[in-house]
């Protein structure tokens, strides 16, 4: 099959001609031993079927940061094969920028064809183009499409098939040699003076193409920019619109996220009712279907997420939020660039640490990814919604906050705190030789197309679903057989024990006997030999166990602890376990067992600590060593451990 | 007269006459600060960096000690 690839600049127009040729076909693939996606899709045309590569967009070949690298290797073939053909998507309201790309890209040889996006916006701002002219400046087909209007999405299918090499207008004996130098990290001299004449040379061919007189109005872009970037309303517009985002969010995954817990209790009913009741069941039903259900319920959150960054993104926004923040974020070792990972790791870790690879000072990236974690992630807001409503009453106020939102609030705030601090740790810790850098382009402002945020959601969706959905499977398979079997000797006790206990109680046996046994089973004795490292967290075996399992994801603790205190009967999970836990009194104080210093401790703990095995592999793979995942494992295991316990006895004084 | 980037007036057109020789000139040249092109200062951040410019038909961010690195002349062009 013929593997043709785009190549564009940023904010060209060439995603959303990729999203419109390739529609639902599209699928993202590693480069071998590395986490840097390219995104592809089948299409067919009159001359065959081929591959469409959709690769980021980049100014220059002499490129710096990771995702431009995946660009240059690409083009030159290393680690995957060189593709077959090349399409140029320039955007016409800036030619000369876009040429500079082309030209470069023309000295590898590669037959290729341009599609001129925008020409209408060129239009606007008294640009006209001769397309015939640039059709024989560049020695290679061009064709005008609007990406973001059906009319004419034909004519760019021409294109895909109308490949030719161009005229090279070559600046050096040797580009392809020195290209490949500089990508394997070699100094090459009198790289800007080649580029200065390669733009002499383009002024050649814009004086032929360009027809018109290019008076520049001052466009809609510069006046909303005059709010955006104000002292007081940018700032004032930059929370309004975080607040909005995390608004929308939980408005707006409830309701699919009750549809999938939903689907899922109905089939476990369903397994109840048609497999024979034993073991078999119990592992379906708990150790796979418990698994799987605890990914998918993320995935509306995730989505949205994601979604409304995407509208954020391509409208514009996020790139103003990285100039506004741009000053502050360079005081604590980020970047402004910093802010698009910090904001989708409060959806999830996963794609938020891969998307770091658009910084390219390495130190500025690294920080960035260490503490993307201490965003609190959607798998942390089921924990802490249960330990909220579990120890606050809805009704509770304490001064003039509403105790439930306070906490919830603090939470995340907590989190974005520590992550300050250690990244002005980190700082200082690191010895930064490499010159920090912010040369960010503010793209004109425009309707967010909502098929390309869909899909670019989607994908990280899937990032989510294949790194960490099989992590957590797998663990919670793990996990059914640690509290399904134990050492048999403590089993046979078990359950003579809970025989005798409900034969006295004469109800609840099923909630005895589960309790019963778990506590036999190996993860009941887990949680037994870890109970004196946690009892002055507030903590007691039962949680050590949730606590072990949330290393599969932290969400697991919610499971956990409907296994450790629900009866089936319960139609709802939180409430159930609420309901039982509420009843548990500490025998050595006579106060509630889970009350307010319990469920606060328990926050605390899981704002910090980095419990998700997934991240860790991702950190992993960006880092290149175990060195980094291990060390903030324990960094912020600690923190999380101190914290926890600070907060227990404190608070203890007051509940 | 050799006044850079950073200095201009905002909403005023110059022309860029040429770029300070270091790890920098690469990346600006890349992005079409050349000599010969306009530049326009535009707006900043809250804090007055990093600075919004106009270059040729698009909008540059760059931190004011980036913009320290381009050397502008009054336009001809007008």
């Amino acid at each position: 099959m013929k593997r043709i690839a785009l190549i564009g600049n940023p904010n060209c127009g060439k995603s959303t001609l990729f999203n419109r040729l390739t529609g639902l076909s599209q699928k993202t693939s590693n480069l071998p031993g590395t986490t840097v996606e390219s995104t592809s899709g089948e299409l067919k045309l009159k001359s065959g079927k081929i591959e469409l590569i959709d690769l980021p967009g980049i100014y220059s070949l002499f490129a710096q940061s990771e995702d431009e690298r995946l660009v240059v290797s690409t083009l030159l073939g290393i680690d995957v094969p060189r593709p077959d053909a090349i399409v140029f998507i320039i955007d016409g309201s800036n030619i000369r920028r876009n040429l500079l790309l082309v030209s470069q890209v023309a000295e590898l040889g590669i037959p290729s064809s341009c599609i001129l996006t925008m020409a209408d916006t060129a239009k606007r701002r008294s640009i006209d183009i001769d397309i015939k002219a640039l059709e024989s400046e560049l020695g290679i087909s061009v064709t005008v499409v609007n990406p973001r209007s059906d009319k004419n999405i034909q004519s760019a299918y021409l294109s895909l098939e109308n490949q030719t090499v161009g005229n090279i207008i070559s600046q050096n004996d040797n580009f392809e040699h020195r290209l490949r130098s500089f990508y394997e990290g070699n100094k090459e001299r009198g790289l800007s003076e080649e580029t200065l004449k390669r733009y002499t040379d383009i002024e050649k061919i814009v004086k032929k193409v360009v027809i018109g007189s290019q008076t520049r109005k001052r466009n809609n872009t510069i006046k909303i920019d005059k709010y955006v970037t104000h002292p007081v309303f940018g700032v004032v517009i930059f929370f309004l619109v975080m607040m909005a985002l995390f608004q929308g969010v939980f408005a707006l995954a409830s309701g699919p996220m009750d549809l999938i817990e939903t689907a899922f209790n109905w089939v476990k009913i369903q397994i109840d009712e048609f497999l024979p009741n034993g073991m078999w069941a119990d592992f379906v039903r708990d150790g796979i279907l418990g698994g799987i259900s605890g990914v998918i319920v993320f995935v509306p959150q995730i989505f949205i997420l994601f979604f409304l960054i995407g509208i954020l993104e391509d409208s514009g926004y996020m790139v103003r939020a990285s100039f506004i923040t741009d000053r502050i974020m360079r005081k604590i070792g980020l970047n402004g660039r910093s802010i698009i990972p910090l904001v989708g790791g409060f959806a999830c870790a996963i794609p938020s640490i891969m998307a770091t690879r658009t910084i390219k000072n390495k130190s500025e990236r690294l920080i960035t990814m260490l503490v993307v974690p201490l965003m609190s992630c959607s798998a942390r807001l089921p924990v802490y919604f249960l330990l909220i409503s579990l120890a606050i009453p809805a009704s509770t106020f304490w001064g003039p906050f509403h105790a439930q939102t306070f906490v919830m609030t603090s939470a995340y705030f907590a989190g974005i705190f520590v992550a300050l601090v250690f990244a002005l740790i980190y700082k200082f810790i690191g010895n930064d030789k490499e010159k920090s850098e912010f040369i960010l382009e503010l793209p004109t402002y425009q309707n967010p197309r909502i098929q390309t945020v869909i899909s670019q959601a989607w994908i990280k969706c899937k990032t989510f679903l294949s790194e960490a959905g099989k992590v957590i499977v797998v663990i919670s398979m793990i996990l059914w057989a640690l509290s399904s079997f134990g050492p048999e000797e403590a089993m046979k006790t078990a359950h003579l024990k809970a025989v005798e206990l409900s034969q006295i109680n004469k109800k609840d046996s099923a909630q005895i006997h589960n309790t019963q046994k778990l506590e036999a089973s190996y993860a009941g004795h887990l949680g037994k030999f870890i109970e004196p490292a946690i009892k002055p967290l507030g903590y007691d075996w039962k949680t050590g166990i949730a606590l072990i399992s949330s290393f599969a994801a932290r969400e697991v603790f919610v499971g956990t602890m409907s296994t450790l205190f629900q009866t089936p009967e319960d139609d709802d999970q939180v409430k159930g376990i609420r309901t039982k836990m509420q009843a548990e009194i500490n025998p050595t104080t006579g106060k509630p067992l889970y009350g307010v210093p319990y469920a606060i401790s328990l926050i605390f703990f899981y704002a910090f600590a980095l419990q998700c095995v997934s991240t860790m592999a991702v950190i992993k793979k960006e880092t290149g060593s175990w060195k980094w995942p291990v060390a903030l494992f324990f960094i912020y295991g600690g923190i999380a451990y101190i914290s926890a316990y600070t907060a227990f006895r404190i608070l203890s004084h007051y509940f | 007269m050799n006044i850079t980037a950073t200095h201009i007036e905002i909403n005023k057109i110059y022309e860029i006459s040429s770029l300070k020789e270091n790890d920098l000139t690469l990346k600006l040249a890349e992005m079409g600060c050349v000599p010969g092109t306009e530049i326009v200062k535009l707006y900043s951040a809250p804090g007055g960096d990093p600075i919004a410019f106009r270059i040729d038909s698009y909008i540059l961010g760059l931190r004011k000690s980036e913009a320290e690195n381009i050397f502008v002349k009054e336009s001809e062009l007008v």
